[in-house]
């Protein structure tokens, strides 16, 4: 078994604020992996570090296991918390361009664009410049522009935030189909209910990973009847000490 | 190399898309420049001026009545505080001249002009007193011939009573030598040649090559420099360091795709000031065009570069009075030669300061490539400093990989 990405021990600090504490985390290949925990706990540092996209202050990271390359990035697909699009272009424009900088040109360009449009519920929508999208649609055209190179590795932070149910519903029902055809996906996110989803979790809190595992094995261990209860019952067993 | 140009491509279409800052690339130049043309080629008014005490004095007949008004002492001291006039001559002696003073263009207006008239006062005085010294020469002359007639009366006397004493007399006497007529004085004239331009040349003509400099810096310095923090503010620059695109791919990629309205905006820019508003122009108009271009490059890549250091877009504006406003003053539309070390070495230090150099040598002075390469090749050298800066800039927003 391969795994696509690997962090060891990653420290970071901003001044005088520990932001990450001896992190580590290793991804299995096809499983979504959901890093939650509450704002400001160091989750959208930890996707930006193990991307490569800010340092570590000390610890190792791997891509693919090996160090990362600018070839790496070629199978990773990156949706940050702020949509990143540009908002003058139409959404075809904006697909265009991000199919074209990871290397896809002409008809299969095209097609491909057409066809991350159609999952992400945004075909009929294509020609309609950014700037008058609503920010469901936003979200959805900057999860497109993901998707666009088929990556192996996805890295969405929070992917979902101000989407309707419906909505959520289905682009959970892509990220399975993702899943089934071997990719890896690693997810931020603040809804209980999508915690289920993942094949592994992660709770992140103050710069730690306090527990990590499937999420029907972490609630049987804190015997809970939710993940969410897992921050209360290792807050209150905080105390106990 | 196509990432490049999907990249170029892509800042093309997202002008094109907007229309507000294609007029602010393409027209707004053509705007000012046109309202600074009307306002430092207009021909200055001819300044009011007024004599007093005229009645009693010699020299009325050099202030003409079209361009002196003739007013009584209270009138003129009214009118000078109502601004009505810029000056009034007291022509009682010795003369004097009164200014209203507030602006200082219109007094060296009014003195200039005043000045001509006293030539003629001059004038009018040198004619009196050679006048006068001719009356004096004609009394002496008739003095002399009186004198002459008693000589003649007085040798034929001798002649009668005495001829041999009188013979011995004119002998002796100094011979009397006819003094030459004067020669006319020739009339001293200026006679004015230019090395360069003629005096038709008017202060637009000798603004507008830093003038053009200044405009298209200050365009693309703020499109550029905002739409490049955009990418940072907005999180596409993210995207693209999530990316496999290189570093250099993403600032040239810039330089491309920005090259191209740069292209488009000195080549209208240029046109319009030389056939529209017909600037003194004796270069050729592709020297002029490659400086406003290389120009516009180290304008974009400077802004790039700075856009680094600003979080949102107030702070990018804030660069212009620090970066954009000096270089004006420093550019060479002012005389700085007779400024302190340090600041010349500031103006030597800006991209303007070298276009307005370049451009003023092939626009008045006509100078070929062979005068002009230097500047042009400092302005080369500015924009590949700074995008140098710009991509190890780049490469650390993705540490890992580089």
């Amino acid at each position: 078994m391969s795994f696509p990405i690997k962090g060891e021990h990653l420290h970071k600090k901003y001044k005088n604020q520990i932001v990450l504490n001896d992190v580590s985390l290793t991804l299995q290949e096809g499983e979504i992996y959901g890093l939650i925990g509450p704002s400001g706990a160091g989750k959208t540092t930890l996707v930006r570090i193990l991307l490569g996209l800010e340092k570590a202050d000390s610890g190792k990271i791997e891509l693919f296991e090996q160090r990362p390359t600018l070839n790496a990035f070629r199978s990773l697909g990156y949706m940050a918390q702020s949509d990143a699009l540009y908002s003058e272009l139409s959404a075809y424009q904006n697909l265009s361009f991000f199919a074209s900088i990871q290397g896809l040109h002409g008809k299969a360009k095209k097609a491909r664009i057409l066809e991350v449009a159609k999952a992400v519920e945004l075909d009929k929508d294509l020609k309609k410049s950014v700037a008058q999208f609503s920010g469901g649609m936003k979200r959805r055209l900057s999860l497109a522009a993901a998707l666009i190179h088929q990556p192996r590795l996805y890295l969405l932070d929070e992917p979902t935030v101000g989407l309707d149910p419906l909505i959520r519903k289905k682009l959970w029902t892509l990220f399975h189909y993702l899943k089934e055809k071997g990719a890896t996906i690693i997810v931020t996110t603040h809804v209980m209910d999508e915690v289920a989803q993942c094949s592994r979790v992660g709770l992140l809190s103050e710069g730690k990973i306090i527990a990590e595992g499937a999420p029907k094995a972490l609630m049987q261990r804190y015997h809970v009847s939710s993940v969410e209860d897992i921050f209360i019952a290792m807050e209150k067993e905080g105390a106990k000490k | 190399m196509r990432n490049l140009f999907a990249m170029a491509r892509r800042i093309i279409s997202q002008i094109v898309r907007d229309k507000r800052t294609l007029a602010l690339l393409i027209v707004a130049p053509l705007l000012i420049l046109t309202l600074v043309w009307y306002i430092f080629g207009a021909k200055a008014s001819e300044p009011n001026l007024a004599i007093i005490h005229y009645d009693s004095s010699d020299y009325m007949s050099a202030f003409a009545k079209n361009d002196y008004e003739r007013m009584t002492p209270l009138q003129a001291r009214q009118a000078l505080a109502d601004k009505k006039i810029d000056a009034y001559v007291d022509l009682k002696n010795p003369v004097k001249v009164h200014l209203e003073g507030s602006d200082p263009q219109r007094n060296g207006l009014a003195m200039s002009k005043i000045q001509k008239s006293m030539q003629k006062v001059q004038a009018i005085t040198v004619s009196a007193m050679k006048d006068e010294l001719t009356d004096v020469i004609k009394a002496q002359k008739k003095g002399m011939q009186a004198e002459q007639q008693t000589i003649a009366q007085m040798s034929k006397a001798m002649q009668i009573y005495a001829p041999g004493a009188l013979a011995q007399i004119t002998q002796n006497a100094p011979k009397v030598e006819e003094p030459d007529s004067p020669q006319k004085p020739e009339k001293v004239t200026l006679d004015v040649s230019y090395l360069h331009a003629n005096d038709d040349l008017n202060t637009f003509d000798a603004f507008g090559p830093a003038m053009v400099g200044i405009f298209v810096f200050l365009f693309i310095f703020m499109i550029g420099g905002v739409s490049f923090l955009r990418e940072r503010t907005t999180g596409t620059l993210d995207r693209l360091m999530a990316s496999p695109m290189k570093n250099y791919q993403i600032i040239w990629g810039y330089m491309i795709g920005f090259g191209l309205f740069v292209i488009v905006q000195s080549f209208l820019l240029t046109c319009y000031i030389v056939y529209v508003l017909q600037i003194y122009n004796v270069g050729h108009l592709l020297d002029v065009l490659i400086i406003v271009f290389i120009l516009s490059f180290s304008a974009l890549s400077l802004s790039i570069l700075l856009s680094t250091f600003a979080s949102n877009e107030l702070q990018m504006f804030q660069f212009i009075p620090l970066v954009i406003v000096p270089q004006i003053f420093l550019s060479g539309l002012f005389p700085i030669d007779t400024l302190p070390g340090w600041v010349q070495a500031i103006g030597n230090l800006m991209p303007i300061h070298y276009s307005t150099e370049a451009l003023r040598n092939i626009m008045i002075r006509g100078s070929e490539f062979s005068d002009w390469w230097l500047d042009g090749f400092i302005l080369i050298l500015f924009s590949a400093v700074f995008i140098t800066i710009n991509i190890l800039f780049i490469r650390r927003q993705r540490p890992l990989t580089s």
